[in-house]
């Protein structure tokens, strides 16, 4: 039986498919206009099958290796909004409530904590320093949330917590790579990657893979934490900035005007043609279609990239400021680019390194302030998602890439004049939304400190692997060849967390 | 005949054949390697091998495959296959039994191959790749018989690829037209387009093509265009890479490998002196730089990292970086547990680990040891210190001295100290005792030194600070005090001791605030004072000392071997993890490939004669198809980065061994004879036209009736930009340049650099000469597949997209270089937009323009004269301020070139 269904499934994801396609075919030819190309209408999304050009079997692929494609499975989620703090938030003060920790405040850390332990800064027994925010529950689902996030305690209901989540990097850049790519060492490719490699994207006019950040800076492991690794270089991330280009090199040259760039885009790609018709060399078609693409690009990415005509009640929920670098301004440009069909969203927000060392890190100044930027937007988010039907296909992912620990940083053994928290690899919290996730749930649970995991603990790898089941995919069977074996994102490991699917 | 007859006489005949082949078939010995091995890898291998073997069967290691499995009995008994469990399994009916577990089963003839194998014998054999290189029999025709070994070998290329075109009814594609051909052969060489001389010689017939090759060959663009393929080999980059992604100066190497490819150093020597340079017998400063080639590493300055995991991290690098590069074996996987696929063992990557696991550098933040560059008045200085040492004192000491002068070894990093009391690591990365601090620094050989010196800063006067030995109540090695001070190497006298101990060091300094660090100390070293101090001209010498000693010179971080009293040991980590340390082993190099002379230093360079001896069967293979990959965009083996037992079988293995093996005997490792043997051959030189026909036949160009027909990578299509526009800088090697990037790039956490836009011919020099930052590498290459050279990487993947249209169109620098093309057409043609148009296109494509394309390109023209005179205000957009001519018609003609420079042609070899 289950099989059948399966295959019902598919056939009903396939069919829908070809319906998007069939709309999008004819957008498509209405903007082409007079440039009657052949080959053109292949880049509209013409059919998944093998198709003759000139007498080419030619899958769509071939020509647009962003073109859509079914998942193996039913997917829950059609795209993935991943809000990743960089620096990593302390889930002590935001979604762990641990009233013992208040107790032992000052005291030091008991000795049997420590044993065998590393830490990045802290050094000798440090002292335990309660949570600096005070918790209550909200909703029906009675989720503890701390006052820092007053906004987003009101749509806790909708999201699943993951309150024992471990990794073993305790060092931004190698513990934002695992997070992102599977992998603390380079050369993996990302989530995003992954994804935009199994399913492409249905917008051909926007990038497949987009990456938003804020905070001021790109986050600690660089721009590999949205690279394509061994994948090829077209699933890679594309930053999309808030200031000059949106996309590097997306504005006409000055002095260049638009109808100028289509003669000249039409100029090229009737020289290429006449190319085409000399090789016959299918990669030809491709960078035709890749011209009209970019054409198109040029339009379309400044429209959605542009929040100014956004209504004012949605400047007001958001909280963005247009014009600006800030997280509140990127939550709403990914719901913008979910709904206009991108396929992975990523957003980065640095400043999240709370080791107390000055007033910009301290736990009850600097972070309080950095809740204060993301509470109203990330809450906004769900709220826009959901008004707007987009939530139920759409997996909001929220987390840092390690957590803080219960005690009070000591850095180099000195006793510090901000409060902070160092690097902790055993426990900390994530949340998902949207898309196949059961909502109002909390899984996992921690020890009396918030140290460790004694229940329901769930590793990275488990996290890809649940993300993926959620795309349409057996994350150990979605693989790619390379240097003579298949990898996979979740490489050996990974369990699909059915405690949060709904 | 009757038709029954016939007809009867055909079944008997097919009977006849069919059995002759059947028994054929039968006596026919099965072929481990190329038979028996794929089945198992494809079936078998992912739940019994390296990593999993369940039941306690693998099928990885020939005593593993026949061992007892988990139920007592052996899976595979040689010559008796009815009673071998896995032919048994094969065939089980219970889907729990059955194998492979859960998954389809195995075809009929796959199970009859293994059954036959196992009848006859179970022989086990060696991956082809693992077999020594032999010459493989050509068939000369009397005529090629007698031609010259080099003619040989590109006619020897065409034998053997024509042999396989027959096999798939196929044949050779007429020649390239002589201008195509001259671009393409010119793009592959130098990475750039011909030159105006070289074009004239070639089309009028002054030049043989032979002679063609070997003017591209003496160019000096040569070794800048393979050197870009070398770097993302070698991980070559400016910056140390991970979190903070500081600047590093690297160029020395970068020049070093430009250099060696253009005096065409032998591939041995050339591969001996990036991984051993620093062992050679007195070895030149040119080998010292070519071991930058393993400090490429990444180093990681992030706070809170410790030290010896990264410097492990890069240890393993070296290893993996190594086999892929000269092995085509993926070691990373052998990290963990033994290879899944391949005949590697767990332990055998530790004995490979061993070779580099002795080397000073140690992951700190000053990427020590160092290559110092003097000159000038310290090289004078230097060499009459040398010369008093070696006068006053001995030969050894002048030649201890001499090194530590050079690279500043041995020496002991401070992040070595433990046990502090008032004090830490700083950033866990300088010693910083507050007043009344200690710590420890552990098992310390001074060599029976007279002198300390200490690298170090402080932000105090008056700190004192005590040496002891052993303890807080040990003797007093070395006492002194130390003033405020930006960065300085000092001398303090040294207690002479005659063993290793543990010294003790104290700091205080009443005045510092509590928790106040009295000073950064970055190393300590042993160095015995000058002799002759009761000689006239002892003070001199000493100042001299100290002078050079804190002269601040340009450096490159290089491998140094451990001194014998530093010596690390090597242990297997347990599951890949650095912490857990399982036995101890010593270098070795792994026992399925070639075998070890005992002649050879058990170290780095005995490593490098064994990769370059010609037994090994896999350094030259990999080196003749990573070099067919870079000039026909596909190896003889396709996955160029793995050559093992699940790699693609080569498409042509005896072509692949005739270029090898020919590459090592008779070109002597010679890199530009070996690309000139290619470049010369029918197969390179054809029409790279496809047919439908083609197409169906070979998409993937595999048997090579086409020539290649690739896009350019991001190097060249920078470096053609710019010379079709006239303005590509000629200047050679130096620091690495920062041509024109929009703002914003650079957000790199706790880093303070930016990019700084070159001035003057910087902003246009060859795409190699381009400042690499690894966690933003700049834009347009990488949207052009260029990679971030953070590992070792050995084929960009060539992709197609709108952003590449993005970069072409509008990034500023091809735009700078269509308005420059466009005032070179408009004075060439006096303003004849026909004229202008064809010049254009030939400058850009060698060859002339047809008529149909000056059609199209000409109606741009108009349309973009017409838009400019009716809107003049945006030709002073377009034109750039410094231009006095702001005419609508250089304004169309800019616009014509940035079309030229965006047409496919333009960006692919023809």
């Amino acid at each position: 039986m289950k099989n059948i269904n399966h295959l019902l499934a598919e056939l009903e994801q396939q069919r829908l498919e070809k319906q998007t396609r069939r709309h999008f075919l004819m957008d498509c030819v209405s903007k082409v206009g007079g440039l009657a190309l052949a080959p053109l209408l292949f880049s509209c999304g013409l059919g998944s099958s093998k198709e003759k050009i000139n007498g080419l079997n030619l899958s769509e692929r071939d020509l647009n290796p962003l073109a859509p494609l079914p998942p193996p499975f039913l997917p829950k989620s059609k795209s993935i909004i991943y809000l990743h703090m960089a620096g990593a938030p302390s889930q002590l003060e935001l979604f762990d409530y641990k009233p013992e920790l208040v107790k032992y405040n000052n005291q030091p850390c008991p000795e049997s904590l420590l044993e065998g332990r590393k830490f990045a800064f802290i050094r000798g027994v440090p002292n335990l320093m309660g949570p600096q925010a005070n918790f209550s529950q909200h909703g029906e689902s009675g989720a503890w949330v701390s006052d820092f996030l007053p906004h987003f305690s009101k749509v806790a209901d909708e999201v699943a917590f993951l309150k024992a989540v471990h990794t073993d990097q305790f060092n931004h850049g190698p513990a934002q790579l695992f997070m992102q790519t599977g992998s603390p060492r380079l050369g993996r490719p990302s989530l995003g990657s992954w994804v935009t490699y199994g399913l492409g994207t249905e917008n051909q006019n926007l990038p497949g893979f987009v990456v938003l950040t804020s905070g001021g800076k790109t986050p600690d492991a660089g721009k590999s934490v949205w690279g394509s690794g061994f994948l090829p270089s077209v699933y890679q991330g594309v930053q999309c900035r808030s200031k000059g280009d949106p996309v590097l090199y997306l504005e006409d040259p000055k002095g260049i005007s638009r109808n100028l760039k289509r003669s000249i885009i039409s100029s090229i790609n009737q020289v290429n043609s006449e190319e085409f018709d000399h090789y016959g060399d299918p990669e030809i078609l491709a960078r035709i279609n890749q011209y009209e693409m970019a054409y198109r690009m040029q339009i379309e990415v400044p429209e959605v990239m542009n929040i100014n005509d956004e209504p004012d009640y949605i400047h007001s929920l958001y909280g963005t400021d247009p014009g600006k670098e800030s997280f509140a301004n990127n939550c709403l440009l990914a719901r913008k680019l979910v709904e206009k069909g991108v396929r992975f969203v990523q957003l980065y927000d640095w400043g999240w390194d709370s080791h107390g060392t000055d007033k910009a890190n301290a736990i009850d100044m600097g972070f309080r302030n950095k809740c204060k930027e993301i509470d109203r937007p990330m809450s906004a988010l769900l709220l826009d998602l959901k008004q707007r039907g987009l939530l139920e296909d759409t997996l909001v992912i929220w987390g840092g890439e390690f957590g803080r620990t219960p005690m009070q940083e000591n850095r180099e053994g000195k006793t510090m004049g901000f409060k902070g928290r160092d690097h902790h690899v055993d426990a900390f919290s994530m949340w998902m939304a949207g898309g196949g996730v059961k909502k109002g749930t909390s899984y996992g649970l921690t020890d009396d400190f918030g140290f460790s995991g004694i229940e329901g603990r769930v590793s990275v790898h488990d996290i890809h692997a649940t993300i993926l089941h959620l795309m349409g995919f057996d994350h150990e069977t979605f693989t790619h060849e390379f240097q003579g074996r298949p990898f996979r994102l979740t490489d050996v490991e990974g369990e699909i967390i059915k405690e949060i699917l709904a | 005949m009757p038709k029954r007859k016939l007809t009867g006489l055909l079944t008997a005949a097919m009977v006849l054949l069919i059995a002759g082949i059947l028994i054929f078939r039968q006596s026919e010995q099965v072929d481990f390697s190329t038979e028996v091995k794929p089945i198992l890898n494809k079936n078998c291998i992912s739940c019994h091998g390296g990593v999993k073997k369940n039941g306690g069967f693998s099928v990885l290691f020939e005593e593993e495959a026949l061992a007892l499995t988990k139920s007592g009995v052996s899976a595979i008994i040689p010559g008796d296959p009815k009673n071998s469990e896995l032919i048994k399994r094969l065939h089980e009916e219970d889907p729990e039994l059955r194998m492979p577990y859960h998954r389809a089963s195995l075809t009929d003839e796959e199970i009859q191959t293994l059954h036959k194998w196992i009848k006859q014998g179970a022989k086990w054999g060696k991956h082809w790749a693992y077999t020594p290189v032999q010459k493989p029999k050509v068939n000369w025709t009397n005529q090629q018989a007698g031609f010259s070994d080099s003619k040989k070998n590109y006619l020897g290329i065409d034998f053997f690829i024509h042999e396989k075109q027959k096999e798939n009814k196929l044949t050779f594609s007429e020649e390239e037209d002589s201008r195509k051909l001259l671009r393409r052969v010119s793009l592959d060489i130098t990475g750039l387009p011909p030159t105006e001389g070289l074009q004239n010689d070639w089309l009028t017939g002054k030049i043989t093509y032979e002679q063609l090759v070997d003017r591209l060959l003496d160019s000096s663009s040569f070794g800048e265009k393979w050197a870009s393929w070398w770097l993302d080999l070698a991980r070559y980059a400016d910056t140390k890479g991970y979190e903070r992604d500081v600047s590093r100066t690297m160029w020395k190497y970068r020049d070093w490998v430009i250099k060696a490819f253009n005096e065409d150093k032998p591939f041995d020597e050339f591969t001996i002196e990036q991984l051993a340079g620093d062992l050679l017998p007195n070895p030149s400063q040119e080998q010292m730089i070519a071991t930058a080639f393993h400090r490429n590493t990444m180093n990681n300055d992030e706070g809170g990292t410790e030290d010896e995991e990264f410097r492990v991290a890069a240890v393993l690098d070296r290893v993996n970086t190594t086999f892929e590069v000269w092995q085509s074996t993926t070691m990373a996987c052998v990290q963990c547990h033994s290879h899944p696929y391949d005949p590697f063992k767990h332990e055998e990557y530790f004995q490979l680990t061993a070779f580099f696991n002795n080397t000073r550098d140690e992951d700190t933040h000053d990427e020590e040891p160092k290559l110092r560059f003097y000159e000038g008045e310290d090289l004078e200085k230097i060499s009459s210190i040398l010369s008093w040492v070696n006068s006053n004192g001995s030969q050894k000491e002048a030649e201890a001295l001499h090194d530590f002068f050079n690279f500043r070894e041995p020496k002991y990093h401070a992040h070595l100290c433990e046990d502090f009391v008032n004090g830490e690591l700083i950033d866990t990365k300088w010693l910083g005792l507050w007043h009344d601090g200690s710590c420890y620094l552990r098992n310390v050989d001074t060599q029976g030194a007279d002198q300390l010196l200490m690298h170090y800063n402080s932000g105090l006067d008056g700190t004192k600070i005590s040496i002891r030995n052993g303890g807080p109540e040990g003797e007093i090695l070395s006492q002194f005090t130390i003033e405020k001070t930006s960065n300085v190497t000092k001398s303090f006298p040294f207690k002479k001791l005659t063993a290793p101990v543990d010294l003790y060091i104290e700091a205080d300094n009443p005045k510092a605030s509590p928790q106040q660090s009295t000073s950064a100390i970055t190393w300590f070293a042993f160095v015995n004072s000058l002799p002759g101090k009761e000689i006239e001209g002892y003070k001199e010498m000493n100042d001299h000392f100290h002078s050079v000693l804190n002269s601040k010179v340009p450096t490159l971080p290089i491998m140094i071997e451990n001194p014998s009293f530093m010596q690390r040991k090597t242990h297997v980590f347990e599951r890949g993890n650095w912490l857990l340390h399982g036995e101890e082993v010593k270098p070795k190099t792994p026992e399925a490939l070639n075998a070890w002379n005992p002649d050879w230093p058990d170290n780095r360079l005995g490593l490098a004669y064994w990769l370059t001896d010609t037994g090994n069967p896999l350094t030259s293979r990999t080196f003749v198809n990573r070099i067919w990959d870079q000039l026909f965009g596909r190896g003889l083996i396709s996955s160029i980065e793995d050559m093992g037992t699940q790699s693609e079988a080569p498409s042509h293995p005896e072509l692949l061994d005739f270029l090898s093996y020919n590459f090592m005997h008779e070109m002597d490792w010679s890199m530009k004879k070996l690309i000139k043997t290619i470049v010369l051959s029918k197969t390179y030189r054809q029409k790279s036209i496809l047919s439908p026909e083609l197409y169906q036949q070979d998409p993937q160009n595999k048997w090579y009736a086409r020539g290649p027909r690739i896009r350019l990578s991001s190097e060249q299509i920078r470096d053609q930009v710019l010379f079709v526009s006239g303005l590509l800088s000629q200047k050679m090697y130096g620091p690495p340049v920062m041509p024109f990037q929009p703002e914003g790039i650079w957000e790199t956490v706790y880093n303070g650099e930016s990019w700084k836009l070159s001035e003057g011919e910087d902003k246009h020099r060859r795409a190699v000469y381009t400042f690499l930052k690894r966690t933003s590498p700049y834009p347009s290459f990488i949207t052009f597949d260029a990679g971030s050279r953070e590992v070792c990487v050995s084929k960009r993947i060539v992709t197609n997209t709108p952003l590449q249209a993005l970069v072409t169109l509008n990034d500023p620098v091809f735009l700078e270089a269509a308005f420059h093309l466009g005032q070179k057409m408009k004075s060439y043609s006096n303003n004849d937009p026909l004229k202008a148009i064809a010049f254009g296109y030939e400058l850009c494509m060698v060859s002339p323009i047809s008529p149909n394309k000056m059609e199209i390109f000409h109606s741009l023209y108009k349309d973009a004269l017409s838009e400019y005179q009716n809107n003049p205000e945006l030709i002073a957009e377009l034109i750039p301020d410094e231009t006095n001519e702001k005419s609508a018609e250089l304004a169309a003609f800019t616009v014509v070139a940035n079309a030229l420079l965006n047409l496919d042609e333009f960006l692919t070899k023809p």
